[in-house]
């Protein structure tokens, strides 16, 4: 037993560094101005500065990227909520097949990958309604789409942990209004579920590049992979708050989820 | 009489309730999907059918390229978060490392993209930390002919993702093993291995090849990170399919990107169908 445990260990150690070496290099290539092949014990904690990320936080394109793609991730977190919370509430009520015919559905965009559905969705725009790939908020419904086996699932837990029946029954005999049930009784006793499901679609978002790159549209994954080659540094930079922030943003919900269902 | 035009009434406003979702998933999901098949069986003037002409030469080898690495990274994937999942278990009496490997590996599992990307070529590129390390204690990289774009670079980075996601999976599937079983089999005389070999790998199978093709999917699926470690040359099919769409110049194939999307299609939509029959079997132990 013993020696089961010390290979456990070994098991999670080998693992945990072959985690960490990634984002300590990319940590010191962005913050620190000494090449790799000048690095020796000596230097190694001279020259770190944060100059690279602040410089780039200045640059016009960083920002109209940057605020694009955090435009497209509210929009996309506000449209999926819009459109599923009174769809999957009325599926809980009333109809077991609907609410299997959804959860189906939502696992449907697993099964297109975010490339074919890209060149689909392309194809079939361009000629009947251009105005959905000109437009950077065309992105939207596609990132609705690629979010929605995670928001699903986040907001199937919190509706499937509620008596919602009882809850309705409640609401409507004193007279509320579907509308009124849903904002003022259903939302607020899912609110965890539905922050999970928020902070998915942003990560979703913030972290998307296939169908950005496809469609040209310059959100800040695009702006990174431009951007590589003239400031190197800078991109590093950003690419390591993004990776911050969807850790952040992974890490609340799994919390949320937790609240959820216990 | 009344109580079933009211009924049927219900129904219909029922339906009603269902069909801003419906209608939203036609225009932006079913639509573009059978805009690609349309177009992929839609010959044209070219001389071949794009469908076929998708499975052949050139294209074939980008199929087994991208199949070959989804295997190869699944596998190790597979063995390696199985690995750390039993590890984690042996481990339990440790407080709240099992909440933390889990945590971190539903952060990691979702992690991908450009900045993944990033992070490895500051490790494992030309002038990457790791290969800059390594090369002090001898362990020559480059020299070996190692590049993070290809091949095995690409399974390297791959694995980021993978492994936690498979951890994921069977975190649960070794929860549902039972103390009793394993008593059982002890009492009856067997030995570790034995327990292990005949009671307990029979029963987490289904959610080890659940698994297994779910990593596959996952990996067959990635576009970004592939694309970034080799700007923008990688011979994955994800990467070529890019080429038809923003280029469209090669004469009379237009409508072969989308055959190339559409046997992604039919492929991925086997090993996520397989996953999902098998996760359903996987559950059946549970409870």
């Amino acid at each position: 037993m013993r020696r089961g445990r010390a290979g456990a260990w070994l098991v999670l150690v080998v693992v945990f560094v072959y985690y960490l070496v990634p984002m300590i290099a990319m940590t010191r290539f962005a913050f620190q101005r000494i090449p790799v092949i000048k690095l020796s014990f000596g230097n190694l904690f001279d020259k770190w500065t944060i100059a690279p990320l602040i410089e780039t936080f200045k640059e016009p394109e960083f920002r109209s990227s940057a605020s694009l793609s955090v435009q497209l991730a509210i929009a996309t977190a506000a449209l999926t909520l819009i459109l599923l919370v009174p769809t999957m509430a009325v599926a809980h009520l009333r109809s077991k097949r609907m609410r299997r015919m959804i959860e189906l559905s939502s696992t449907l965009p697993f099964v297109v990958p975010a490339i074919a559905l890209v060149v689909g969705f392309a194809g079939a725009f361009r000629e009947t309604l251009p105005m959905f790939i000109r437009s950077p908020f065309g992105l939207v419904p596609l990132y609705v789409i690629t979010a929605l086996p995670f928001t699903h699932r986040a907001l199937e837990n919190g509706l499937a942990a509620l008596d919602l029946r009882t809850l309705v029954d409640a609401s409507q005999s004193l007279g509320a209004t579907w509308y009124r049930t849903v904002v003022f009784v259903i939302v607020p006793n899912i609110r965890a579920s539905i922050a999970t499901a928020a902070f998915l679609a942003l990560t979703v978002v913030l972290g998307e590049f296939t169908i950005a790159s496809l469609l040209l549209k310059n959100t800040l994954p695009l702006y990174l992979s431009y951007s590589q080659g003239q400031n190197p540094q800078g991109s590093f930079a950003v690419g390591l708050v993004l990776i911050l922030i969807s850790t952040i943003f992974v890490a609340s919900s799994n919390r949320l989820g937790k609240v959820v269902r216990s | 009489m009344n109580s079933r035009v009211a009924g049927s009434l219900n129904k219909r406003a029922r339906h009603l309730a269902f069909a801003p979702y419906a209608i939203f998933l036609l225009v932006f999901l079913v639509w573009p999907g059978l805009y690609v098949f349309r177009s992929a069986f839609d010959q044209g003037s070219a001389p071949k059918n794009p469908m076929i002409e998708a499975v052949t030469g050139q294209y074939r080898s980008s199929f087994i390229f991208s199949l070959r690495l989804s295997f190869v990274s699944a596998i190790l994937g597979l063995v390696i978060g199985a690995t750390v999942a039993v590890a984690l278990m042996r481990l339990s009496h440790v407080r709240g490392l099992r909440n933390v490997v889990v945590g971190y590996s539903a952060v990691a599992a979702n992690m991908g993209g450009i900045p993944l990307a990033f992070a490895f070529l500051a490790a494992f590129g030309m002038q990457g930390l790791a290969t800059r390390l390594l090369k002090g204690i001898n362990i020559d990289l480059i020299g070996w002919g190692f590049r993070i774009s290809d091949f095995w670079g690409i399974v390297l980075v791959y694995l980021y993702f993978q492994i936690p996601l498979m951890t994921l999976v069977i975190v649960p599937a070794l929860d549902g093993l039972r103390r009793t079983w394993s008593e059982a089999a002890q009492s009856l005389g067997a030995s570790t291995r034995q327990y292990w070999r005949f009671v307990a790998l029979p029963i987490l199978t289904p959610a080890l090849l659940g698994g297994f093709l779910l990593l596959v999917a996952n990996a067959f699926a990635a576009y970004a990170t592939a694309f970034a470690l080799s700007a923008g040359s990688s011979k994955l099919v994800t990467v070529q399919i890019r080429f038809f769409l923003q280029g469209e110049t090669i004469t009379g194939k237009t409508n072969l990107g989308y055959a190339l999307a559409a046997w992604m299609v039919i492929i991925t939509a086997f090993l996520v169908l397989g996953f999902q029959v098998l996760s359903r079997r996987a559950e059946r132990w549970r409870r």
